[in-house]
């Protein structure tokens, strides 16, 4: 599903975000990745979703090398990514419903059926019947759920998330996580980064840690405590 | 149809399909962010609006000016007025000399009768006509000119003219009205001009306009990019903002050139008739107006997509 194989990423001004980074994540499977601020967790979240380019090294997603992949090609196979950000990105001069429809305007699905899979998506992350509520009016691990919403309604092959609960209280980080681990059971392939240990070992799935760009430790779900 | 044919078929069929609905989306999204900040959207129809109406405006005159021209004379023709003492077969002899020459097409003869008695059917003369004692007219020679003859053919034949011994006037009528035709061509141009100015200026209008909606946006346009928007995608509300601001302009551009030819239907009224009907005072046709609401609309898609292919770039992720 996933491959990287000694994957680099420096940015212009010398620094170098990943070192020789090599690792692999199966399809329907959870994977966090964790360090420290300045690690390389979101560089390489952003070279799955082609919003940067390895210097060196190559990455699969999808069985395609994404070093081959043209930028008019990028759009497509970023709709076959669900992206939940930190700070939610929701479009606040919409509605919920039209937050969450949008990926499925993108793909061009006819409006029924946008309907039926938005309501659908919303009612997984526990916000039936809050299609028509302004973004604006919601609290924060609301927001959040409505960004989750966003990610899944188009139900892509891959989840990635970044941070997602970095602005969220102990108890609604935990909610937000579980919701994560519950949407495995959609056969996704998630990928969430995040710096709380202590939260990722109370999901008990695998995790990847990053120190200064180098990949120091790969931690199955079985092992993790 | 073969296994492969027909999928490929379903394939159009579903792509075609994806666009179609992608489009009515973008179509009212546009239409919801114009109606989202009614005031700003209405100044900027406004100011396009009123762009568009002066060339259509000056059109409208342009055109009126030369129905005039064409009731007053035609755009060749000399009138020669013989003296008082040519007899009618002196009169005839000349006309048909006149005919014989090669450039001159016909001459019409108007006895000094057929002259009073299209005077007395003219407004206001019936009466003056009247108290007259004798017919004070002289015969009268309405010359046609060779077709295709030039300026200077015509101006040598009617020396010629002015010169026979029986001709007291000649009145050359091609010569203001050569003169008219200039200054309506200039007219012309300059409307041109001032088209190509204030349709420049509609699309400088909407192209602003529409560049400070993607700046106001940005968030809106980075979302949109990174779950899959293709640059197409993402630029089409922008091309739909334009158009929209296009339609709307060009029907505000018409409603003033009616109102205007609303204003001035009493004066023209009373210029017609004073001209005993002769004169046609008319509105531009509704394949002009047509013609110029298409316009308005590709000039609104041109300032939004000339604003969107520059300004889109910034945000490219």
């Amino acid at each position: 599903m996933i491959r990287f194989e000694s994957v680099s990423k420096s940015y212009p001004e010398g620094r170098e975000a990943l070192i020789d980074v090599s690792f692999e994540v199966e399809a329907g499977e959870m994977l966090f990745v964790t360090g420290h601020s300045g690690a390389g967790k979101t560089t390489l979240l952003k070279l799955v979703a082609l919003i940067e380019r390895p210097s060196r090294g190559a990455i699969e997603v999808h069985g395609r090398n994404l070093a081959r992949v043209r930028r008019r090609e990028v759009p497509r196979l970023r709709r076959d990514i669900g992206m939940v950000f930190q700070d939610h990105r929701l479009l606040m001069d919409r509605s919920v419903a039209d937050n969450v429809a949008l990926p499925l305007v993108i793909a061009g699905v006819p409006r029924e059926e946008r309907g039926k899979r938005v309501r659908n998506a919303l009612e997984k992350v526990g916000l039936d019947g809050r299609g028509k509520d302004a973004p604006a009016g919601l609290s924060t691990g609301e927001q959040q759920r409505v960004g989750i919403a966003r990610a899944i309604v188009a139900r892509p092959a891959l989840i990635i998330a970044d941070e997602p609960t970095g602005n969220l209280d102990p108890q609604l980080s935990e909610e937000i996580m579980q919701l994560f681990v519950s949407l495995r059971q959609t056969g996704s392939t998630i990928l969430i980064a995040s710096h709380d240990l202590a939260l990722l070992k109370r999901m008990k799935q695998r995790v990847v840690v990053l120190d200064h760009g180098h990949l120091i430790d790969d931690v199955p779900a079985s092992e993790v405590a | 149809m073969s296994t492969r044919a027909a999928m490929a078929s379903s394939v159009r069929h579903t792509r075609l399909a994806m666009w179609r609905h992608q489009h009515v989306w973008c179509l009212r999204d546009s239409l919801r962010q114009l109606l989202r900040r009614p005031l700003g959207s209405m100044l900027t129809i406004a100011v396009m609006g009123l762009a568009l109406a002066l060339p259509l405006s000056f059109y409208l005159l342009l055109t009126n000016v030369q129905h005039l021209a064409t009731a007053l004379g035609d755009s060749q023709s000399v009138s020669v007025f013989l003296k008082p003492d040519v007899t009618a077969d002196a009169a005839a002899r000349l006309a048909a000399s006149l005919r014989a020459r090669a450039d001159i097409d016909a001459v019409v003869l108007r006895t000094p009768q057929q002259g009073l008695a299209e005077l007395a059917a003219m407004q206001g003369f019936g009466d003056a006509i009247k108290s007259l004692p004798d017919n004070p007219l002289p015969f009268v020679l309405l010359v046609q000119p060779a077709a295709g003859a030039g300026r200077a053919q015509v101006e040598a034949m009617v020396r010629d003219v002015r010169a026979l011994p029986q001709v007291d006037l000649v009145q050359d009528n091609g010569r203001w009205r050569s003169r008219l035709d200039a200054l309506v061509a200039l007219g012309r141009r300059v409307t041109l001009l001032l088209a190509v100015l204030l349709g420049a200026a509609a699309v400088l209008v909407i192209g602003n306009t529409v560049r400070l909606d993607i700046r106001g946006r940005a968030n809106e346009i980075a979302v949109q990019q990174l779950i899959g928007a293709s640059a197409a995608f993402v630029r089409r509300p922008y091309l739909y903002e334009g158009a929209w601001y296009g339609l709307a302009a060009g029907g505000v551009a018409i409603l003033l050139v009616l109102l205007l030819e609303g204003v001035l239907a009493a004066p023209v009224r009373d210029l017609v008739a004073s001209y005993a009907g002769r004169l046609r005072f008319g509105g531009l046709s509704w394949a002009t107006l047509g013609g110029g609401w298409a316009i308005a609309v590709a000039l609104g898609w041109l300032g939004a997509l000339l604003a969107s292919s520059r300004h889109l770039l910034r945000w490219r992720t």
